[in-house]
């Protein structure tokens, strides 16, 4: 079988994948050719945001968990990298209540973001231990609480991360190539991962926690473990966002960023890669023409008074609307697919109506 | 093979059973009967893991597996095809094939097995890559026992395979038994359908509000019960409520 063929016959979403992972590469290509200097930026950003959504995508889409805390693992590998990266000098002026052993630890760029992306799924180890044993409602509220934990540590602790004052001074390291190549990384690692059998089998208990504990499947394990390895990529995410963004605060790490990351989730679809990497578009996209129409309006006087808050607002309301009509998303659950193919699946038609509508099924999903 | 003992085991405050005990054979398709509510489903999760009983005892090819974790006991050679054809719904009949087969993963095997469940399920082989949820109510019950038979189970329980499927289809998943039991695999097999189940099966139990009210052959059953009167009342003690 040629590659070619292996590509287009393979698992479901591997044809995503590699045509996903395509696009990237080409899309860089041709931003750093021919774009202007602003839109480099905002594709370095969005190659990162991409990261970080398939990050969420891996825990949240499999297991069917709404994981609160993820964006707080983004802030622990965002600190971790910068406070190991950056020049003592730079520390001592920029932290000055730093622990002096913080100031004098030192490590070049790659190693500080693996050092800092560790520590993300050190910390997620010891607190998700006790946490997926809750199941349901409980759980989802105790990984809210624990994001709310973080997120006063992060403003409080200013021995470390310079309290709620931004820390500043980080290395520019973040290239265009750098933030594609993660991406595409990510993309690779996150759709092996949905086809591996730790994967499948977190899928099953996503599916009936019950008949996937009958089948085999240690449901507790295979959650753990998968939750560590997304706040793993989420450590990572964070650390070369810090590395690109150069100076933030803890309020990068909390409700509203990690909103902006839930939005693209539920506008494309949580439960594939094809889903998260749609939403990440489609909303990076929305939010910079939305940037841009309020600065219009607020530059060139069409109207009398100031606008703010225009992006978050029609963001509020896609989420909401999406939630409404179309609760699994633009994608809807499943990978892309080619055209041919969806002909081949269709003109299989089953002999009896299923035993349950479809629609049923999406909506007992979602009440999950 | 398998050997219950005086199993107990409660949901919560409300008890479901009150000292099970059966057996089975090597070999043997066993029918476990009763009424809804009688602890069929109750023994059958209580075997496999899936419930923890309160007291008694589980024990299979000769090791005591009361209270292990399900996955413990599927890896044993245990294997349950719950109630209501618990297949995943949005994973592809490939991937809950792929699900069952964990237990007893060795990848030359896999290709083998799946080849096997092709010659039994054909309509599998068809759907491989649809999710399981777009399958009918009998390709979903065939999935269920496939995935099962995935793991190489040495005992395979069923619960209540036929329930919720059309006439035509309860024949084909009773013929499909039949040709298990003729290959050699050891089955519990717990039905409503009592009639269609004693037509098939070496021996039965009858259990009745969580005790084992009859054991015997089919022909027995027949001759000392009035079958009437294990679904409908009329001996002693059948019109209290059934937990």
């Amino acid at each position: 079988m040629s590659v070619l063929e292996r590509i287009l016959n393979g698992a479901p979403g591997r044809f995503t994948v590699v045509a996903l992972a395509a696009l990237l590469l080409v899309g860089a290509v041709l931003v750093n050719a021919f774009a202007p200097f602003v839109w480099v930026g905002i594709y370095t950003y969005f190659c990162v945001t991409l990261m970080l959504v398939l990050g969420l995508e891996l825990f949240m889409g499999n297991s069917g968990i709404l994981n609160w805390t993820y964006i707080g693992f983004v802030g622990i590998g965002a600190y971790s990298a910068s406070i190991l990266s950056t020049d003592p000098s730079l520390k001592h002026m920029g932290v000055p209540n730093m622990y002096p052993a913080l100031v004098n630890l030192h490590l070049p760029v790659v190693p500080a973001l693996l050092v800092g992306a560790l520590v993300a799924a050190a910390v997620a180890a010891v607190i998700a231990w006790p946490l997926m044993r809750l199941s349901d409602a409980v759980g989802v509220i105790t990984l809210f609480a624990t994001l709310i934990v973080i997120h006063v540590l992060m403003t409080q602790w200013d021995n470390v991360t310079n309290g709620p004052r931004t820390f500043f001074g980080v290395q520019q390291f973040t290239t265009i190539w750098i933030a594609t190549g993660a991406a595409i990384l990510t993309l690779v690692g996150t759709h092996l991962f949905r086809e591996s059998s730790l994967g499948l089998r977190l899928r099953a208990s996503r599916d009936d926690r019950f008949a996937a504990s009958a089948m085999g499947v240690s449901v507790v394990r295979v959650r753990y473990l998968t939750f560590i390895l997304s706040s793993f990529v989420a450590g990572l995410g964070g650390g070369l966002w810090a590395h690109y963004i150069t100076s933030f605060s803890p309020t990068s790490f909390y409700v509203g960023e990690l909103f902006v990351l839930l939005t693209m989730l539920v506008v494309g679809g949580a439960g594939s890669i094809s889903g998260a990497a749609t939403g990440a578009i489609i909303i990076t996209v929305l939010r910079e023409g939305l940037r841009q129409v309020e600065s219009y309006l607020n530059n060139s006087g069409v109207i009398s008074f100031e606008v703010y808050g225009l992006t978050e607002v029609v963001m509020a309301m896609l989420l909401i609307a999406m939630l409404i009509w179309r609760p699994t998303g633009i994608v809807g659950g499943s990978e892309w697919r080619l055209p041919l193919r969806r002909k081949q699946a269709a003109a299989a038609p089953s002999p009896e109506p299923p035993a349950e509508p479809v629609l049923e099924t999406e909506a007992a999903e979602e009440a999950k | 093979m398998l050997t219950v003992n005086d199993l107990h085991a409660s949901y919560g405050a409300i008890k479901a059973l009150h000292g099970v005990s059966l057996e089975v054979e090597e070999g043997e398709l066993v029918a476990l009967l009763g009424t809804n509510g009688a602890g069929k489903s109750t023994t059958l999760k209580s075997i496999s893991g899936v419930l923890r009983p309160l007291a008694g005892t589980v024990r299979f090819l000769g090791d005591e597996i009361t209270g292990r974790k399900p996955e413990a006991i599927v890896k044993k050679g245990l294997s349950l095809v719950p109630e209501g054809r618990d297949i995943f719904g949005s994973l592809t009949v490939a991937e809950n094939l792929r699900l069952g087969a964990f237990s007893s993963y060795e990848r030359n095997r896999y290709q083998e097995d799946l080849e096997e469940q092709f010659a039994l399920f054909p309509i599998l082989k068809e759907r491989f890559n649809q999710p399981g949820g777009q399958l009918s109510g009998g390709e979903q019950q065939q999935l269920a026992i496939a995935r099962a038979l995935m793991s190489r189970p040495k005992l395979l329980m069923l619960d209540e395979p036929s329930l919720g499927l059309s006439p035509a289809l309860v024949d084909q998943i009773f013929a499909l038994i039949e040709t298990l039991r003729d290959r050699g695999t050891t089955i519990l097999l717990v039905e409503q359908n009592a009639e269609r189940a004693l037509e098939i099966a070496d021996r039965a139990y009858v259990l009745k509000n969580g005790l084992i009210k009859f054991s015997g052959t089919p022909q027995q059953l027949e001759s000392e019960l009035d079958l009437a009167s294990v679904y409908f009342g009329g001996e002693e003690g059948m019109g209290e409520v059934t937990v």
